[in-house]
Formats: structure tokens, sequence, C-alpha cells
């Protein structure tokens, strides 16, 4: 939009007529334009082979700009994340924009040009979308929702009931620094600084490089809110199994691990919005690694455990002094410890 | 793992003298002593109790009614440490109250919250000031920061309690005390030499696997001497002589009082209250706190369990009734008690 410096969202902007038309075409269309984005009122796209997995997710994140990306970033990879997890190669993108009146319209700008940004990165195309401006107050800043079609095919399809004794534990880096990153912003608060970026990206450049690499892989699933520690729960109700950690093997930023130090937190439990949980066959573990560390998010791919038979239901981790002990269950609040 | 963690290790593995009872009395040992899966390491013959050191845990529940009262009757604003809203009161807890439209909020030092009342000069603002000599100098400091700024809308609340008396009045319970380590920086090693003159045993110990291991194997090898001992087994961190400027803010603004420790009873000179030159911000005479006497419910056995007369699970409403999202008793409360410990990692596996 010509010079958006310090203009703002009015209510105009939703109302559906010259104003609302300025935005679409000046940001959403500069940005998102493909063949398949539609002027209509809806995309008209041709049926893939194979079969189709879809999937939609909203983002409220505050603040909407954080160290290492913004929700615009966030709401593709999330959605992109969602579909690679279930080995669907990303295909359509919807947005659905709901846009706090006031809000600056130069960070709507920087918001759409990540999320175009962070499409071309995963290969999808946004395809469609609407915006919405809802008066002072009845929004914070921006919400996006986004919704996405990909497709499976050659039969690769990993899900959290697959895992079985004697699967390698792996994650594609380290982790928790996301929800690490957001609870910094609230410094005020904590009175905590560091130099901890969101590790927020999309991810199906990994998972096409785990399915080229034609490795067995049973469960891929991305660590979002809960963290590591609760998917490896997730999936060790569904699979009817047992996770053994090695405490030791687990990456973690520096700079995370001191924050959680002081506040009393575990990595295990924070945020990824950048990091992927697999699990494989023991003896494909060289394979995975090398496919995933040979590529972008991928760099600090490490096995951080293993699959038993025993101990269905639970994590337990390999403590760093060579003992055994439980990976609590995640649940409630997390509240900082006072002494 | 390291080689002196190893050694520990395998001198705890291969105990074969008489049972011992090693009570720690810090909420963050605690925590670590599961997280690190220590209790798994230890022969039947050495039992580790986890006694009165989580500040949460011992504050009782008349203290939480006279907050709720706050609360509730006088309509201050309650600036407190997040784990407090969860410990029930008589009729309710602080989070409870909050949702009913009281003013609750959580603060991560006793300084945020007389920020708070100097940004709110139309709220009466009080802060919840619980802890050991970890965490009682910031709130002093926050008392005598408030008289010399001028701050009349601030005041506390005082439940601050202090350990040496503790390890007398819990003498029977144990065989030896894992001293807090960070207590210990402030108080110094001096009131240890003083216990070991008693009779009372114990070891000063970090927070690391290593560090807690080294501290049981040294306890057990002093133990076969047959008599009292101290040994300071976190020197890189705590020292003889401790913090005096520490001590000397607390003692500026507070003074010791009997004080009652939830489940154990009154404790005589263990607890803190503000000296009268600042009464003006003691909130029991700013509001005129009534006496008021709280009741717990019956089945809970938080006392016991600081006592190690009995373990978590022996608890009847323990699991049941009592959870960490719905605690009964204050040691489910908080991640460092020793009931929500026990709940959290408590569960069997091969």
């Amino acid at each position: 939009m010509d010079n958006t410096q310090g203009k703002r969202i009015t209510m105009a902007h939703g109302a559906g007529g010259q104003k609302t038309s300025e935005l679409i075409g000046e940001i959403f269309k500069k940005y998102f334009d493909n063949p398949h984005f539609t002027k209509d009122d809806a995309a008209v796209l041709a049926r893939p082979e194979g079969r189709i997995a879809m999937s939609t997710d909203g983002f409220i994140v505050s603040p909407a700009f954080f160290p290492g990306g913004n929700i615009g970033e966030l709401a593709v990879s999330g959605t992109v994340n969602d579909l690679s997890c279930m080995g669907a190669e990303p295909l359509y993108l919807t947005c659905s924009f709901i846009i706090e009146e006031g809000f600056l319209i130069s960070d709507l700008e920087k918001i759409a040009e990540s999320m175009a940004d962070a499409a071309k990165e995963a290969g999808i195309e946004i395809v469609a979308g609407d915006t919405k401006v809802a008066g002072h107050g009845q929004a914070d800043g921006v919400f996006i929702t986004t919704a996405g079609v990909g497709v499976i095919r050659d039969g690769f399809a990993p899900s959290g009931t697959q895992a079985k004794p004697g699967d390698a534990v792996l994650v594609t880096g380290d982790i928790g620094r996301h929800g690490c990153a957001i609870l910094l912003t609230r410094e005020e608060e904590f009175g905590i600084s560091a130099d901890v970026k969101s590790d927020v990206a999309p991810l199906w450049n990994l998972v096409s490089a785990v399915r080229d690499s034609g490795a067995a892989v049973h469960t891929i699933r991305d660590a979002t809110r809960g963290g590591v520690g609760t998917v490896l729960y997730e999936i060790s109700e569904e699979s009817n199994v047992g996770i053994r950690l090695d405490q030791t093997k687990i990456p973690v930023d520096p700079g995370v691990a001191g924050v959680c130090g002081m506040l009393g937190l575990d990595p295990l439990y924070l945020a990824n919005e950048g990091r992927l949980v697999i699990f494989c066959p023991k003896e494909e573990t060289d394979t995975v690694l090398d496919a995933l560390r040979s590529r972008k998010n991928g760099e600090g791919a490490a096995v951080i455990g293993e699959v038993t038979d025993l101990n269905p239901g639970i994590v337990t981790l390999k403590t760093e002094i060579g003992s055994e002990t439980i990976l609590p269950k995640p649940g409630g609040e997390l509240l900082p410890r006072i002494c | 793992m390291s080689s002196v963690a190893e050694k520990a290790a395998e001198y705890i593995r291969s105990y074969q003298g008489r049972p011992i009872r090693i009570m720690e009395v810090c909420g963050t040992h605690t925590h670590e002593i599961f997280r690190q899966g220590i209790r798994r390491m230890l022969p039947e013959s050495v039992h580790l109790i986890s006694g009165p050191g989580c500040p949460v845990c011992v504050t009782p529940i008349d203290y939480i009614d006279e907050a709720l009262f706050l609360a509730k009757e006088k309509h201050v604003t309650i600036c407190t440490f997040g784990d407090l809203v969860r410990v029930p009161g008589t009729e309710e807890n602080l989070q409870d109250v909050r949702a009913e439209g009281a003013k609750v909020r959580m603060v991560y030092s006793p300084m945020d919250a007389l920020a708070y009342a100097e940004k709110h000069p139309e709220e009466d603002v009080v802060f919840l000031s619980v802890g050991f000599e970890t965490t009682t100098p910031p709130s002093a400091i926050s008392v005598r920061e408030a008289d010399a700024r001028g701050v009349r809308n601030y005041a506390v609340l005082t439940a601050n309690k202090t350990m040496d008396q503790a390890y007398r009045a819990l003498r029977d319970s144990a065989d030896a005390f894992l001293y807090p380590g960070h207590v210990s920086t402030i108080t110094g090693t001096g009131i240890y030499q003083e216990l070991k003159s008693e009779g009372i045993s114990g070891v000063v110990t970090g927070f690391t696997g290593a560090e807690l291991l080294t501290a049981i194997a040294v306890s057990l090898k002093k133990m076969e001497d047959g008599k009292p001992f101290f040994v300071n087994c976190y020197p890189r961190v705590v020292t003889e002589e401790g913090s005096p400027s520490g001590r000397a803010i607390i003692n500026s603004v507070m003074e010791p009082i009997d004080s009652e420790w939830r489940g154990i009873g009154v404790i005589p000179k263990s607890g803190l209250k503000l000296r009268d030159r600042y009464e003006a911000f003691d909130a029991r005479k700013k509001y005129s706190i009534p006496n008021i006497q709280g009741h717990a419910d019956p089945r809970c056995r938080c006392g016991e369990v600081l006592k190690g007369e009995c373990t978590p699970n022996q608890c009847p409403v323990f699991g049941r009734a009592c959870t960490p999202e719905h605690p009964v008793g204050a040691c489910m409360v908080s991640n460092e008690g020793a009931c929500a410990a026990w709940f959290r990692y408590g569960r069997d596996f091969r």
C-alpha cells in the first residue's frame, strides 16, 4: 500500500467496500499472488492423485511479533506442519484474518510478507482468504485462522498409533525455544532477558526428506503446545507403548536451559513451532538422521530415547546420574517456583 | 556421570549399616531428588524424608484465611507468589475469590508488588510475605523502600520463617538433615556447628544429582562414626559467614516471634514479624485483622508427611480428593511439596 507508514486499520477496511478492496489488492494480493489465488467466492482446484489430508488451526499468539518470527509465519507453519506430520504434501492454504481496529497497516503488511515467504518455503499456495475487522478491544491485534489441504502419496502414512517397541525416538533439533521466546517477551513480568529465538518454521522439507530416504517411519508429530513431553505421552497412550528417554541426549539451547532453571520450568513442556518428534525402527536411525541433518531446520536432529514394551502409557527418563525416573505427566498451569 | 557421583552412588548402594532417616528440608532438594531418580538408588535401610522446607507447605491455614479476609472484606489488592493462590483456606482459596472478582495479582518479587502500589495509588496493596531466609530479605527491602519513598498504600502480611528452630523441633524425626543450599548462603554455617554441639547432625548440599548423592554418601559415612557431625558439601557457594548484609536487612525490619507451621504446630521464635518502627506497613495492624481460627480438612495428613511419620501415599485423600489440580493439603500445591512430588513421580514403572 502506498506509504503505509503510521496508517491504521479502520472499521471501513472490513466493510466490504472500497477500503476493503484496497487492502486486499495492495497487501494480500501483492504478497499471495499465484495462479490459484481466487478473485471469486472460492478457489477452484484440480483434484490431485492420492488421498486428501485437511487441517485447520487458529492463531492468537501475543505478542504478534516475537523474537524469531511473527503470527503470520506461525499461522502458515502450523497448518503446513500438521499436514506434513500425516505424510501429506502441503498443496493449498486459506487464511482468515480478524484484525483489531487500529492495527498498524505496516504491521499487517509485514505479517502478509512473512506468510508468503513461509508458504513459498513449504511449497503451499495460498488460494483464498477473508478479512474481518473487529472493534477496538474486541480482538487483540490480529488473529489468523488457516486451513490447509495436502495430498498423501505412495502409502507414506505415519501416525500416532504406529509407534512400536524397538523404535528409536528422535527430535529434529533443540527443544523449547518457541515457548521460551514467548515467555521472555513478558520480560517486565519476569525480569529476565536472554537471547532466545522462536524455532517457528514450516517443516515439509524435513518430512519429505525422511519420506524420500525410504526409511520405514512409524510416527511423526510436531511438538507444539505442551511441548515434546506432552506429545510423547500422547503417542505412548495412542500406541500403548512405554517410552524411555535419555536426559543427557535431549538437545536444549543453553539460553533456554538457563531460563528454565531460573523459573523452574522443564524444556520438555515448552512449546515448539518448528520441531518434529519422529519414531522409526532402530535400524533406520542413521538413514533418518542423515536425511534430516542435511536439511534446513534439521541440522540438530538427535536420538533422545527408545520405545519399550514395558510401562505402556508411561514416559520414563534415564537421569544424568544413571538412575531412572518418571517424566511427570503434564497438567495444569505452569507456575514458576518461588524459592 | 562424574567420578565423584559414581563413587557416591556405589557407596550408597553397598551401604549395610543400620537403618537411617535423612530429612531434606528444602523443597528444591525434594524436587531434584525425584527428578534425578535418587530414591531408586537407595538401599532399603536408607529413608529420605521430605521435611518442611517448602514455604507454601508450612503456611498455616489461618494465614490463607487472613489473606482471604483482606481480599473479600477489605477489598485490598493481594499481590502474591503464584503457588499461594491454590493453597486451601478453610472455605476457599485465593484463586476462587479472584474468580468471584477479588483483586489477586501474581508477582515474582515483592519489589514488583511495591512498584504496583506506587503505580496505583488508588488501590490498597498487600504483599503476602512468605518464605525463608532467601526470600525474606527482598520482602524486608520492599518495606524499607516503601517507608523511604512514602508509599502509604503498601503493606505486607508476614508469615516469614527461619529454619534454625525448626531443626531443633524436628530433631527426633531424622538422624541427619540435608541442610538447604540457598538458605545457608544467607545464614552461613555457624548455626550448623551450634546444632552439632546440641547433637543434631547434617550436611549442607547443592542441587545437582551429583551433589545430592555426595551429601547422602557423606551422611552415611559419618553416621558410622556414631558422633554428631556437620559437613559443608556445597563450599563453592556456602561460606561460614553467609551473608551478613542479608541478615542485617532482615534484622533491621523484622524481629522473631513464635510461629505456626502447618501440620507441625507452633515452633518458638521460628517466625518473623515487622518491627514496631514499620507497623504502618503491617497488614494485620493496618486492617485490624481479627483473630481468625482456620480449620484444615481433618483427613489431610500433611503434618505427618512433613515429619516423616507417613508417606504421602498413606494419606487417605492422596491422589483421590487431593491432586495437584485440586489440592486438599498444602503439600500437594507446590511442585516442591512432598505430596505433589510423590503424585507426579510416584507411579510404579519397570
